[in-house]
């Protein structure tokens, strides 16, 4: 499903989060938002969720306008998503219940996703019971389970351990590749966006604007990005973090460059 | 599930000792009371006793658990749907709330007189007392709890194209179950009490009230020792078993 955003704005108040934001996003493309904390990414996510409308401007999915949320742009959350009350299984099952799935269907249905992102046997657990990386799989397999044509994922493992991060990239870019929808996905971390995107977009601090966009094109990615240093150290600097590794070792030694 | 799951057995021992301690101070007062004054521990008892095999004990007992039963559930319902209104819609909520703070600061038995008139002698006036005691900490809890309910879950619910119905049972209602339990348990003191004490006043047809006013208007001391005691074990009962074993029944999944 296409997705556009055309002359998007946003205030709250006085303060500009995003100001005249243009772009496009094929159908099963998947495109990164990289940025700082609080520039206004997350809002630009949520907007095509349509939990949040633009001051000024249209977004579009499929053509068509975004007015409301949707199960068919599904969106997960970086944490404290999933329902304390519901076991594992009964919060996947969830999602569709609410599509008026009868519940036996639902609950087989959540046992196959569950299984997809190796969460067999924890079915009846509560989420306070399991780690923070078994709540987002758990998290996955409840966006995946409604067979969404837009996956909108807002910093989805930022609560995570680096190693925890880096598996549930896997299971997330495996569970992509084999349901092929459309993702936008929102973080702040380079090595995350350029594994797991075909496009990155960088942003500024608050207004967001693009800094640059970094076409990388739908190829075979691992987690070695060595391949990728050059582009890395690129997004890097235009971020405002210091990779010259000569000035570096010159502020360590008092010379000047 | 048994009892002993339901209560640790220090909340036991505390309970016994409780107890024990209460007992001990009467019969401490009955020892140096005349027996017309203050009955003895074991006087009051034997008197329940008989109590229990009579056939008008349970006619009173029955009306009160019917009145209870009455406005409890009355309450309970209405202030779960107020409350879960009052906290999603915004223009409700302050003056819902604030109107609650100044009619919950009335004791609900001054409505009597008023009800007494307006609805006639009869159980009505008594039911609506109660239902107004226990009305008023249900509705808040639910109230301050659906406010307070995490918007992720809110958003969550939203974009997995939940209805507004699905919305309430499936997310709001849960989530505001803990605060729900607590306040419930508090209305339940309220409506208790109000009970008690409309069935004094109003003394219409049996009632443990009205056994316990009558027992004092003819100064049967014993009587009244054994009505108080019949209220105290009641409640208790109701209390620390019903309510508390529904409460691990519905909030399960916390006590994992």
């Amino acid at each position: 499903m296409e997705l556009t955003f055309s002359e998007v704005a946003k205030s709250f108040g006085d303060l500009n989060v995003i100001d005249h934001f243009n772009t496009t996003i094929r159908t099963g493309e998947i495109v990164a938002l990289l940025g700082p904390s609080g520039c206004g990414k997350s809002t630009l996510l949520h907007m095509l969720a349509g939990l949040q409308t633009p001051s000024t401007g249209t977004l579009t999915a499929g053509g068509k306008r975004i007015e409301k949320p949707s199960p068919r742009r599904t969106l997960v959350f970086q944490e404290h998503a999933l329902y304390p009350w519901l076991t594992l299984a009964g919060n996947v099952a969830l999602a569709l219940e609410f599509q008026n799935t009868p519940k036996q269907t639902a609950f087989a249905e959540a046992q196959k996703w569950l299984a997809k992102v190796e969460l067999s046997g924890f079915e009846h657990y509560y989420p306070h019971q399991v780690s923070g990386g078994m709540r987002q799989r758990c998290a996955l397999a409840r966006a995946f389970i409604a067979r969404p044509e837009v996956l909108l994922l807002d910093e989805p493992f930022g609560a995570l351990d680096a190693l925890t991060r880096m598996t549930l990239q896997s299971v997330l870019k495996d569970l992509i590749e084999e349901e092929r929808p459309t993702v936008v996905l929102v973080t702040h971390d380079v090595d995350e966006a350029l594994y797991l995107a075909d496009r990155v977009l960088v942003f500024s601090n608050r207004p967001a604007t693009v800094l640059r966009e970094i076409e990388l094109g739908h190829i075979p990615k691992t987690h070695d990005l060595s391949a990728f240093a050059d582009i890395r150290r690129d997004v890097l600097n235009k971020l405002g973090i210091d990779t010259d590794t000569a000035s570096a070792h010159a502020e360590e030694t008092g010379e000047t460059v | 599930m048994s009892n002993s799951q339901t209560m640790g057995v220090a909340t036991k021992r505390a309970y016994v000792v409780a107890i024990a301690f209460i007992l001990f101070f009467w019969q401490v007062a009955a020892w140096f009371l005349p027996d017309f004054l203050m009955p003895d521990v074991h006087t009051a008892i034997l008197r329940l006793w008989e109590e229990l095999n009579s056939a008008e004990f349970y006619e009173g007992l029955g009306n009160s658990m019917t009145r209870l039963g009455a406005g409890y559930g009355a309450a309970l319902f209405f202030g779960i749907l107020l409350g879960l209104v009052g906290g999603t819609i915004n223009a409700v909520r302050s003056p819902l709330k604030a109107a609650i703070i100044i009619l919950q600061s009335i004791p609900s038995i001054a409505w009597v007189p008023l009800f007494l008139i307006l609805m006639g002698f009869g159980n009505l006036p008594i039911i609506v007392v109660v239902a107004i005691g226990a009305f008023f900490p249900t509705a808040l809890s639910v109230m301050n709890a659906t406010e307070s309910v995490e918007k992720v879950h809110i958003s969550a619910a939203r974009v997995m194209g939940a209805s507004k119905a699905q919305m309430l049972k499936r997310v709001y209602f849960p989530a505001v179950t803990p605060e729900l339990i607590t306040g419930a348990q508090l209305a339940f003191g309220n409506a208790w009490r109000a009970l008690i004490s409309a069935e004094m006043i109003v003394g219409f047809s049996a009632g443990l009230g009205k056994s316990l006013a009558y027992s004092g208007e003819i100064a049967d001391m014993t009587g009244v020792m054994t009505n108080i005691l019949v209220i105290a074990i009641l409640a208790a009962v109701i209390d620390q078993v019903i309510l508390e074993r529904i409460k691990h029944r519905l909030l399960r999944y916390q006590y994992l």
